[in-house]
């Protein structure tokens, strides 16, 4: 076997035997840099993660974290915050003699993104870890940092040659976190700099909600088993729900979320990729490449309601009660201007044009300050052409659904009617509950540490692709246009959202499901 | 819970039924069933293990736990827990006196989660043979622990002899770490393996499958030279080094450092200090339960070690009970068979067949390997392969 990067006849690792399962997939020697360090989310997520990976012992022998941030910092006072970081948020135990291997070769790189005498520092440490570590000159640039920065970073990363494969002797990736972009246009822009500077396939865009283990499991769910497929189609699909509630308001994300609303924040990724494994056809191997590709066609015929002001709706919560306290409205938020007009609710109604789905609608829905945190899929099926029971037997009887709890509660709920006990006959709703937590506790992992370790495995099943991304756009862009200088419609904080999306179900006949 | 104190099986089998029910909808997914097979004096660490295991996959947890099998009337003592200390799924904690104890699958066959895996596990010394294990045929996945075996090397052997798909022992398990890293440390080794060593106790079972696995991947021999000491070495497998000779003339080096941590030497690249803590025994047994399918590797492992060869080639077909009667070839008395009539007596012991010595008339090939002459052949009243005699008759008792 020839290796692919180097360019040298390569024996295949004789003690790697693909019946092995025990064996943990474990990445090539690497570095991993992450950009922003001090941030919240490299706190609260990444260090953990990489905690939490090496206790698992899934990382490689010859692993390095590299740290950047704007800080007058040394090695020990980054490893000091990490630890206490990694150490909170930590889902494995807690042991010392674990973290302190791991610490051993952590390094702190302080700079601006602007400083390029920082960025050459970075790149000299890389270099000299690729003998005094056994980094074989691989490694993975993570950006957590605002979206403003990217251009900035990614100029430093090529101007150094640090994210060239050929001139580091190993691979060089990068992740980029969400949102990519704000419309189609900068989007277009971001990812043609990013494939510049990067090969496209050492892009690796994080959308955290495909490394859930339960939208992983919709695959399994769909292409493993004889009993969904036949049915999962137009005609014995009626509709299709997708949900994301969050019980939380916008916290001190204001600057951002006024910005950007409900539509841009979520919907756009998130709820547009889960229609996307719902809706796709089989992919003909279980391959990063043949399922983008299945996920991308179901993109691309993603077609818009008419007319858009029927069923496209957004809404903005007002002050109301969660949980028993009293909620501030959303004009009411700290550092949100008090005329705003920026969405906190949104949903649509899509139709999908393929063979499979013509004139089955999927209503998505996303919002902040809703009852209660869910995230769902729900395939709601049509009803028996024929009830060979009295009308008064089956009044209770609603649709069957197939419904996935992505989060919280993931698994599998099926509702199919069933006789009351009793000597009558009357048919009435019930439900058949999997919890995937319960049948498989292995404890699943958090999405970013599968996310970080297929990053380094080179693994892309799990993230979306520029071309996704653009696809996805082009739904939300029109909306957008079309939602600009209207006044979103209103609902109390703890409500399911405001009465006109109840309506937009009425009008074709249905209503929603409440999760 | 419910405790059955002097029960009978169907009883056990009510009891769970109701628990379940006021339990709610605690357990809709079901994915295994665990059947757990101790002594009395191992219960607190096997039912510790259990728990561990329980709480990663949860599964029905059959205890079952054999008594004074010289005692005179058979008896059954039950407790059912749903969602109780024994984590939080189901479990049936059976402790069983007399001849029963010698007929367990009589109470466990009717407890098994319908069409789910079965996991059994022995805590204590394996069974020679596990066709003559009553327990031992039902499952799907035979998990023995050839280190609490009084020889464990000849242990070991018996399991080669014994193997069929689907057998694993808690031994190879504790290699894991050790062969993840040897894995790891072989990711950026480009050069052909010339020879191996494993430096270790040569009675340790675990240093024995470690070598057998190095040997079947490598290709060379990798003998295990004996290093003394009582403690076990990181990771708790008696190991103090594992040496592999490139034939570039570089070296990959694991050495024993510490209880819990090993150094990883490679020629031309400086060492490094790996952690490798001893795992509880909870923690071996949920990695035998995350994947149910057979496990070739060890079946490799396990015949270089032992060599016997062929193991690997061996049929996936199910086990066949073959009764062995241990109280027989003891030499022993047997007790009492024929006062079954107790009122304890638990309902399948009525059909008790063991009493009188009947002439072997279906000898197969497999009646070759029984251990006594006074052995006698049996069939699982349970889901028994084509070829199996149908359930004894009732009333056979002398």
């Amino acid at each position: 076997m020839t290796d692919p990067i180097l360019g040298e006849e390569r024996r295949p690792n004789p003690l790697r035997d693909p019946r092995d399962r025990r064996l943990p997939r474990v990445p090539k020697p690497c570095a991993l840099v992450v950009f922003g360090i001090t941030g919240d989310l490299a706190r609260k997520k990444l260090l953990p993660a990489v905690y939490d990976l090496h206790s698992r012992g899934l990382l490689p022998t010859d692993f390095v974290l590299v740290g950047f941030a704007r800080r007058d910092w040394d090695d020990g006072d980054f490893e000091d915050m990490a630890r206490d970081a990694a150490r909170k948020g930590a889902r494995t135990p807690w042991r010392e003699e674990v973290w302190s291997r791991l610490a051993g070769n952590i390094r702190f790189v302080p700079g601006s993104f602007d400083d390029d005498n920082a960025f050459d520092t970075l790149a000299e440490t890389l270099d000299e870890m690729r003998d005094s570590h056994g980094i074989k000159g691989n490694a993975a640039f993570y950006l957590s940092i605002p979206p403003t920065a990217f251009p900035v970073v990614l100029k430093q990363l090529q101007r150094t040659g640090m994210a060239d494969n050929g001139k580091s002797g190993g691979w060089r990736r990068v992740v980029v976190e969400k949102p990519f972009g704000s419309d189609l246009e900068s989007s277009r822009e971001l990812n043609d700099l990013v494939d510049d500077v990067f090969t496209p396939q050492d892009v690796f865009r994080i959308d955290h909600y495909l490394g859930k283990e339960t939208v992983q499991n919709i695959l399994a769910l769909r292409f493993a088993n004889q009993l969904f497929e036949p049915v999962w189609n137009a005609n014995y699909v009626d509709s299709v729900q997708i949900t994301m509630a969050e019980d939380v308001g916008i916290g001190t994300r204001a600057g951002f979320y006024d910005q950007t609303g409900a539509a841009r924040d979520v919907l756009q990724n998130h709820v547009l990729q889960l229609l996307a494994l719902v809706g796709m056809e089989e992919p003909v191997e279980f391959t990063a490449d043949a399922i983008r590709t299945e996920k991308l066609k179901v993109l691309r015929a993603i077609t818009l309601p008419e007319p858009l002001g029927e069923y496209a709706i957004r809404g903005q919560y007002t002050q109301g009660w969660m949980a028993g306290e009293r909620v501030a409205g959303y004009r009411q938020e700290k550092d949100v201007p008090p005329e705003s007009d920026t969405e906190t609710y949104a949903t649509v109604r899509l139709g999908v044009e393929t063979r499979r789905w013509a004139g089955v609608p999927f209503y998505l829905r996303a919002g902040k300050r809703l009852p209660r945190r869910v995230t769902e899929i729900s395939i709601i099926f049509k009803k028996a052409p024929h009830l060979p029971f009295s009308k008064t037997d089956t009044e209770e009887l609603g649709s069957n659904q197939l419904v996935i709890r992505v989060q919280p509660d993931e698994g599998v709920t099926l509702k199919f009617g069933s006789k009351v006990p009793g000597s009558q006959m009357e048919v009435r709703d019930v439900a058949m509950d999997f919890l995937y937590g319960q049948a498989f506790t292995e404890s699943s992992p958090e999405a970013y540490e599968r996310l970080i370790l297929d990053v380094l495995l080179g693994d892309g099943t799990l993230f979306p692709q520029a071309a996704e991304v653009e696809a996805s756009w082009r739904v939300i862009d029109p909306l957008e246009d079309f939602w600009t200088g209207t006044q979103p419609a209103f609902y109390r904080a703890g409500e399911w959202g405001p009465k006109e999306a109840d309506e937009m179900l009425a009008r074709d006949g249905r209503t929603w499901r409440r999760p | 819970m419910t405790t059955l104190w002097d029960t009978t099986g169907t009883a056990v089998v009510k009891a769970l039924a109701a628990e379940r029910r006021s339990g709610g909808a605690v357990m809709s997914g079901l994915a295994l069933t665990l059947v757990v097979v101790v002594d009395e004096r191992d219960v607190q660490e096997a039912e510790a293990a259990a728990t561990t295991a329980a709480s990663r996959h949860p599964c029905r947890l059959l205890i079952v736990i054999r008594r004074q099998v010289e005692a005179p009337i058979p008896r059954l003592d039950a407790e059912v827990l749903v969602g109780g200390r024994l984590g939080p799924g189901e479990a049936v904690v059976m402790r069983m006196y007399g001849r029963l104890s010698l007929h367990a699958e009589s109470v466990v066959l009717p407890l098994l989660a319908p069409d789910a895996p079965v996991v059994t596990w022995w805590y204590g010394s394996p069974p020679d043979r596990i066709a003559h294990d009553p327990l031992g045929v039902s499952a799907d996945r035979r998990v023995t622990d050839v280190r609490r075996a009084e020889d464990p090397g000849a242990a070991l052997r018996h399991r080669a002899d014994d193997y069929l798909p689907g057998d694993t022992d808690l031994a190879w398990t504790r290699t894991t770490p050790w062969r993840a890293e040897l894995a790891s440390a072989f990711d950026t080794v480009r050069a052909a393996a010339k020879t191996a060593t494993v430096v270790g106790r040569r009675d340790d079972p675990a240093a024995l499958l470690l070598a057998g696995w190095l040997s079947a991947r490598l290709g060379c021999e990798v003998p295990v030279e004996h290093a003394g000491g009582r403690a076990p070495g990181a990771g708790g497998i008696h190991v103090s080094s594992v040496r592999v000779e490139l034939v570039d003339g570089g070296v990959v080096e694991l050495t024993r450092k510490d209880a819990s941590s090993v150094v990883l030497s490679r020629t031309g690249q400086p060492d490094s200090d790996v952690a490798l803590p001893e795992r509880e025994l909870g923690d071996l047994l949920a990695e035998e339960l995350r994947r149910l399918d057979a496990d070739q590797p060890y079946a490799e492992a396990l015949g270089v070690a032992t060599g016997v060869s062929g193991l690997a080639d061996r049929p996936d077909e199910p086990r066949t009970l073959i009764w062995v009667d241990p109280m027989q070839f003891d030499g022993r008395p047997v007790a009492a068979e024929s006062s079954a009539a107790s009122p304890a007596a638990v309902a399948s012991s009525a059909a008790e067949t063991d009493g009188s010595p009947r002439s072997a008339a279906s000898t197969t090939e497999a009646a070759a390997t029984r251990p006594a002459p006074a052995a006698e052949r049996d069939a699982t009243p349970g889901p028994t392969p084509e070829g199996a005699p149908g359930p004894p008759a009732d009333g056979r008792d002398s």
